[in-house]
C-alpha cells in the first residue's frame, strides 16, 4: 500500500506518520478535551445549568462530582468550564479557585492558595501576608463583604474532595458550604472525589450546609460502545493534512476494530475494566510501534500490547530469581500447603530444603548455611516475603517469623517459564508433599 | 581601622530610609530639613517613592508595559506619613531618570498618579507588608440578572441564604430568648445561656433574629442601648483566637491571643461609667474545647463578674455538652438556663415553605407535603427541605413540556429530586463495575460464607475468583489483574481494604451490605 500512496500523497510518508502520532498522543497522552463528552449528557447538562446559574444569575450553590477513577470526572468539568465561558457574560464576571487535596495538604496552605488565586489585597507578588488566623478572618470578610448581585461569582474546584474532609476540624469546608448557603458573595462549590462514601466523611454540621446534589458518573459502557469508542479514539480528525494518507488509516482501524483476534483482546480488556485511561494505555503502547517502515497498526501490534498490559509483575520478578531462591520458594509453598498458611522462620525453610536435597542425593545445590540466609534476605528485600511483625530487632534474623506474598498459582506459572529450570526442582515443586 | 563617615543631606537629594528590613529600604526625596520643638531631634520631610514590587499587582497591570526591576515611582497617596527621624536616614543614592523611557511621563493610574524614574542603587527585593489591605472580592460589571419566571422567583426564594424577616415555627424560642437578653439588659447584668439542636433547625437564625429585634427596640430608645458582638467556634483556626475577635469587635484592636485576653478581663472586671450591656454570641462551642478549657471557662466566669453587664448566648449542636465535655467549675458557670431546639416536624417544615413562597404559586399541594414528610422523617433539616424543592424546581423546568401539566412542580418531580439527593449510588455503582469486579465481589461473598466471617485476605477471595472465572467459561485472571480490579473496588470504597504494601495477604472487608451486592448483581 505504501508504495501508491507515497505517489498520490501531497506529504511524504514520514511526515504523516510524525503528524499521526502527534494527533494521537495529544489525545491519548495529554486527555486533551473531546468536543463533545460522550455518554454523559445529562450530568453535562446538570453541572452547566448549575454553574451558569451560578456566574450569570449569582445563585450559590455547591456539588459534588463522584464516580471511579478514569470515568472522566475532571474532562467533565473541564467541558463544562469551556462552554460556560464561551458565554460573554460570564466569563467575564467569573472567578476560578483550583484546589487539590493533594497539594493543599492542611487549610493553612489552602487559605493562601485560595487568597493567592483571588488576588485580594492582602497579597503581593505571589506572597500572602498575615497569619493563618488573618488569612482566613481576610478572607471570610472578603466574601461577607459581597453580596449576590453586585459581586463577581467565586468558583472554587476542590479535586480529590474526600482529602480536604481529613482536614483539621475541616474548617475549610465549613466555611465554604456556611458562605454557599447565607447572603454572603456568591460562591460556587464543586468537589471531586472517587469515593461513594464521601458524605460520611463530613462532620454533621459541615453535612447539613451541603446541598446534597451529586453527580454521579458511573459509565454504563456496553462493549459495542467500547469498541465504537477505540475505533474513534484511533481515527485521524478530518482536518488531517494528508487526506488520501488520513482515509487509509481510518478504513485500517476500521479494519482492525472488526478482527476477531483484535476484538476477544478488547473484550478481555473490557472486561477487567472500564475505564478511559487503561484502554488509553493499551493504544498508547500500540500507537508506539507504528513508524515509517509500518505506517498503520496491525492486530499483532495489539495482542503484544495487551500481553504487556496483563503480565503479571510477581511472576515476572520469579523469572530473575537463581535457582537457589527458587528452592527457597518451592520449600515455603509446601510449608504453607503443609501447616495451612502459619508464618514460617528461616530455619524452618532451610530445613525443608535439606530434606530435598537428602532425598535427591545431589550435592548440587549444597550450599552453606550463610549463603542461604542471604539467598533469604534477598528474598525478603524483594518483598517476595515478609516479617510478621514489623519489629525486627528482637529477635534473630533466622527466627523471625515470615509470610510467603505470592500466590502458589504465579510460583508454578513463573516454573513453567523459568529458563532451564533443572528438572529435579520442577517434580519438587510439582510433588504434593516435600 | 576605624573611619567615622559623616553623612551630610540636603534638600532636594534622593535618600535611603530603614525599611522593614535591612535589605529593603524605603526610597525617597528630601523635601525639608528641621528640628522638633526641643530643637534635639532631627526630622525630614520627604516625598516618597515606591519600588515596583511594591506596587499592588491590580496597579501594576495598568502600567501595560513590563517594568524594570530598579524603576521606581512617585508615591501621592496619604496613608504614610510624610516625617521621618533624621537617624533612619541610611544614606544619599543617585536617581537616574529618563534614561530608557521618556522623563516625566505621567502615567494615569487609577487613584493615585505615578510618575517613573529609573533607579539605579538599590537592588530589588521583597515587597511591603500591606497593612491597610481592604478585604473585598471585586465587583461585577453587569449586576446579576434578576429572576425571570416564575419557577427562577421560586428558586430565588427558596435558598437557605433568603432568610425571611420572622422565622416562621419558632416563635415560643424567640419569645424565650427575648426575654432573657431584654431583662439582663434592662436589669444591667450578666448571664449565660446555652442553645441546643441538631443542625438545620434554625438555632442561629432565631438569635440573629432576637438581636434584630432588640436593636431596633434600642434604637427607639425603649431598652438600653447595647454590644452584639458573634463569633463562631468553626470559623476560627484556633480556641484562643476567641479572645481576638472579641477584642477587635469590641474596640477595633489587634493584639495576640495572650494580650487580648489579658486586655478583656480587664475590661471586664474594672467598674466603669455609663458601660454599655455586651451581647456575645458563640456559635459552635463545642469547637472551643481546650485541654485546659480557660476560654470556656472565661467567657463563662466574665458575666457574673459585678461590673461585665455581659450577656453570653451558646449554641452547640447536642443537648448534654456541657455534661459530657465541661469540667465541673465551667459547667456550673455556664448554669441552668437551657434551651434545646427540637427538629421541625412535617406541618412546621411545610410552614416554612408555604411562607418562603409567599404567594408565588410554583408547587402543588401535595408535591410540597411529600417533600415535608420525607425530610420530617429523616432528619427535620430544614436546610435539606429547601434544597430539594429548589432541585425539583430545576427538574420541573428542564422536563419536557407535557401538554396536561400546569407548569407547576409536581408529585414527579419531587420523588425524583428525592431519589437523587436521599438514594445512595452503591446499587449504581456495583451494576455498572466491569464483569471482572463484579466477579470478584460475588467471590468476595462466597468467600465469606465458606468462612461464616466478614473478613478474608485477599488470597483466599482469589482462589474463588479464579473458580468463578472458570465457570464463567472466561480465560484466568493474573494475580496482578485480580490485584488491579480489588484495589479499583477499594478506591471506590465499595470494599474496605488494609494497605496495599500487604498485596496478597492484604485482608478485604465488604462496606456495602451483602444483601445489596447481591440485588445489585442479580438483574444481569
Amino acid at each position: 500500500m505504501s508504495k501508491r500512496t507515497a505517489k498520490d500523497a501531497h506529504l511524504p510518508v514520514g511526515e504523516c506518520v510524525t503528524q499521526v502520532q502527534d494527533i494521537l498522543r495529544q489525545r491519548l497522552c495529554h486527555q486533551r478535551l473531546p468536543d463533545k463528552p460522550e455518554g454523559v449528557e445529562a450530568q453535562h447538562r446538570h453541572l452547566l445549568e448549575l454553574l451558569k446559574r451560578t456566574a450569570i444569575h449569582g445563585e450559590s450553590n455547591s456539588v459534588l462530582i463522584v464516580g471511579p477513577r478514569g470515568a472522566g470526572k475532571t474532562m467533565l468539568l473541564k467541558c463544562v468550564l469551556r462552554d460556560l465561558l464561551e458565554d460573554k457574560e460570564a466569563q467575564k464576571s467569573l472567578l476560578q479557585v483550583h484546589l487539590n487535596g493533594l497539594l493543599q495538604t492542611d487549610d493553612r496552605i489552602a487559605l493562601k492558595e485560595i487568597t493567592r488565586q483571588l488576588h485580594l489585597e492582602n497579597v503581593v507578588g505571589d506572597k500572602v501576608f498575615g497569619s493563618f488566623a488573618e488569612n482566613l478572618g481576610f478572607l471570610l470578610e472578603a466574601l461577607k463583604k459581597g453580596d449576590r448581585s453586585s459581586s463577581r461569582p467565586v468558583l472554587f474546584i476542590l479535586d480529590e474532595f474526600d482529602l480536604f474532609a481529613h482536614h483539621k476540624n475541616q474548617t475549610l469546608l465549613y466555611n465554604l458550604f456556611d458562605v454557599s448557603q447565607s447572603a454572603q458573595a456568591p460562591i460556587a462549590v464543586v468537589g471531586i472525589t472517587c469515593r461513594l462514601d464521601v458524605l460520611e466523611l463530613l462532620e454533621k454540621r459541615v453535612k447539613s450546609r451541603f446541598s446534597h446534589r451529586q453527580i454521579h458518573l458511573l459509565s454504563s459502557l456496553t462493549f459495542t460502545q467500547y469498541l465504537e469508542r477505540v475505533r474513534t479514539q484511533l481515527s485521524l480528525p478530518d482536518g488531517f493534512p494528508d487526506s488520501r494518507f488520513a482515509q487509509d488509516w481510518n478504513d485500517g482501524v476500521k479494519t482492525l476494530c472488526g478482527d476477531k483476534s483484535v476484538e476477544e483482546v478488547l473484550q478481555r480488556h473490557y472486561n477487567s475494566s472500564k475505564d478511559v485511561r487503561s484502554l488509553h494505555m493499551l493504544l498508547m503502547l500500540c500507537l508506539s510501534r507504528v513508524s515509517v517502515a509500518k505506517p498503520a497498526i496491525k492486530p499483532a501490534d495489539l495482542l503484544e500490547a495487551s500481553r504487556l498490559c496483563f503480565a503479571d509483575a510477581k511472576a515476572n520478578m520469579l523469572h530473575g530469581l537463581s535457582i537457589l531462591e527458587l528452592c527457597l520458594i518451592i520449600a515455603m509453598k509446601h510449608l504453607n500447603d503443609v501447616y495451612e498458611g502459619e508464618p514460617f522462620n528461616h530455619q524452618m525453610v532451610h530445613n525443608e530444603f535439606k530434606k530435598f536435597l537428602q532425598r535427591k542425593s545431589n550435592s548440587m545445590y549444597n550450599f552453606e548455611q550463610p549463603v542461604i540466609l542471604k539467598a533469604f534476605e534477598h528474598l525478603q528485600q524483594l518483598e517476595l516475603i515478609r516479617p510478621v511483625d514489623g519489629s525486627s530487632a528482637k529477635t534473630q534474623r533466622e527466627y523471625q517469623l515470615m509470610r510467603l506474598m505470592l500466590d502458589h498459582s504465579q510460583i508454578m506459572e513463573a516454573l513453567q517459564k523459568y529458563p532451564q529450570c533443572p528438572t529435579d526442582v520442577k517434580q519438587w515443586a510439582m510433588s504434593a508433599f516435600g | 581601622m576605624y573611619i567615622n563617615v559623616t553623612t551630610v543631606i540636603n534638600a532636594g537629594q534622593h535618600i535611603l530610609i530603614e525599611g522593614e528590613d535591612e535589605d529593603n529600604p524605603y526610597v525617597a526625596k528630601v523635601i525639608r530639613l528641621f528640628g522638633d520643638e526641643s530643637g534635639k531631634q532631627k526630622k525630614a520631610v520627604v516625598q516618597w517613592f515606591v519600588r515596583v514590587s511594591e506596587v499592588p499587582l491590580s496597579k501594576l497591570k495598568l502600567l501595560g508595559r513590563e517594568p524594570h526591576p530598579q524603576e521606581i515611582f512617585l508615591y501621592q497617596g496619604r496613608s504614610c506619613d510624610d516625617e521621618v527621624n533624621a537617624e533612619s536616614i541610611l544614606r544619599p543614592v543617585q536617581v537616574k531618570g529618563g534614561s530608557y523611557w521618556s522623563f516625566w511621563t505621567p502615567l494615569c493610574l487609577h487613584s493615585h498618579s505615578f510618575f517613573f524614574f529609573l533607579f539605579q542603587q538599590i537592588p530589588p527585593g521583597t515587597p511591603r507588608t500591606p497593612r491597610h489591605a481592604t478585604p473585598s472580592i471585586p465587583s461585577r460589571s453587569l449586576p446579576a440578572r434578576r429572576p425571570g419566571n416564575v419557577l427562577e422567583e421560586a428558586r430565588a426564594r427558596l435558598h437557605v441564604s433568603s432568610v425571611p424577616e420572622s422565622l416562621p415555627c419558632r416563635e415560643q424560642e424567640f419569645q424565650d430568648v427575648y426575654s432573657f437578653v431584654e431583662s439582663k439588659i434592662v436589669d444591667g447584668t450578666g448571664g449565660c445561656m446555652y442553645i441546643s439542636g441538631v443542625p438545620g433547625t434554625g438555632k442561629t437564625a432565631t438569635v440573629h433574629e432576637v438581636m434584630r429585634c432588640l436593636q431596633h427596640a434600642a434604637d427607639v430608645d425603649e431598652i438600653p442601648p447595647f454590644h452584639f458582638i458573634e463569633i463562631n467556634g468553626m470559623k476560627m483556626t484556633d480556641p484562643h483566637q476567641a479572645y481576638v475577635q472579641i477584642l477587635q469587635n469590641l474596640t477595633g484592636q489587634k493584639a495576640t491571643a495572650d494580650h487580648a485576653a489579658a486586655l478583656l478581663e480587664k475590661r471586664f472586671s474594672s467598674a466603669a461609667p455609663r458601660k454599655e450591656t455586651t451581647v456575645l454570641l458563640v456559635d459552635e462551642l463545642d469547637l472551643l474545647w481546650t485541654r485546659k478549657q480557660n476560654v470556656m471557662y472565661n467567657l463563662f466566669d466574665w458575666p457574673t463578674r459585678r461590673h461585665a453587664r455581659l450577656v453570653v448566648l451558646t449554641i452547640a449542636n447536642t443537648m448534654d455538652l456541657p455534661e459530657r465535655i465541661m469540667i465541673n467549675r465551667v459547667a456550673s458557670r455556664l448554669g441552668l438556663t437551657r434551651m434545646s431546639f427540637q427538629p421541625y416536624s412535617f406541618k412546621q417544615l411545610q410552614q416554612i415553605i408555604m411562607s418562603r413562597l409567599n404567594k408565588v404559586k410554583a408547587f402543588e399541594e401535595d408535591a410540597l407535603q411529600l417533600v415535608s414528610r420525607k425530610v420530617a422523617a429523616l432528619s427535620g433539616d430544614a436546610r435539606r427541605c429547601l434544597d430539594i424543592c429548589r432541585r425539583a424546581t430545576e427538574i420541573c423546568e428542564h422536563s419536557p413540556a407535557d401538554p396536561f401539566s400546569t407548569g407547576l412542580v409536581g408529585m414527579s418531580h419531587v420523588m425524583e429530586a428525592l431519589n437523587e439527593m436521599f438514594s445512595s449510588a452503591y446499587i449504581t455503582a456495583i451494576r455498572c463495575a466491569s464483569l471482572q469486579e463484579q466477579l470478584f465481589l460475588r467471590a468476595v461473598i462466597a468467600e465469606f460464607r465458606r468462612l461464616g466471617l466478614e473478613e478474608a485476605t485477599f488470597q483466599q477471595v482469589f482462589v474463588q475468583h479464579r473458580a468463578l472465572c472458570r465457570v464463567e467459561g472466561l480465560q484466568p485472571v493474573s494475580v496482578s489483574e485480580g490485584l488491579a480490579a480489588c484495589q479499583r473496588l477499594g478506591a471506590c470504597r465499595l470494599l474496605l481494604l488494609e494497605p496495599s504494601r500487604l498485596g496478597v495477604l492484604q485482608r478485604v472487608r465488604l462496606n456495602v451490605s451483602q444483601d445489596d451486592v447481591l440485588f445489585a448483581l442479580k438483574d444481569d
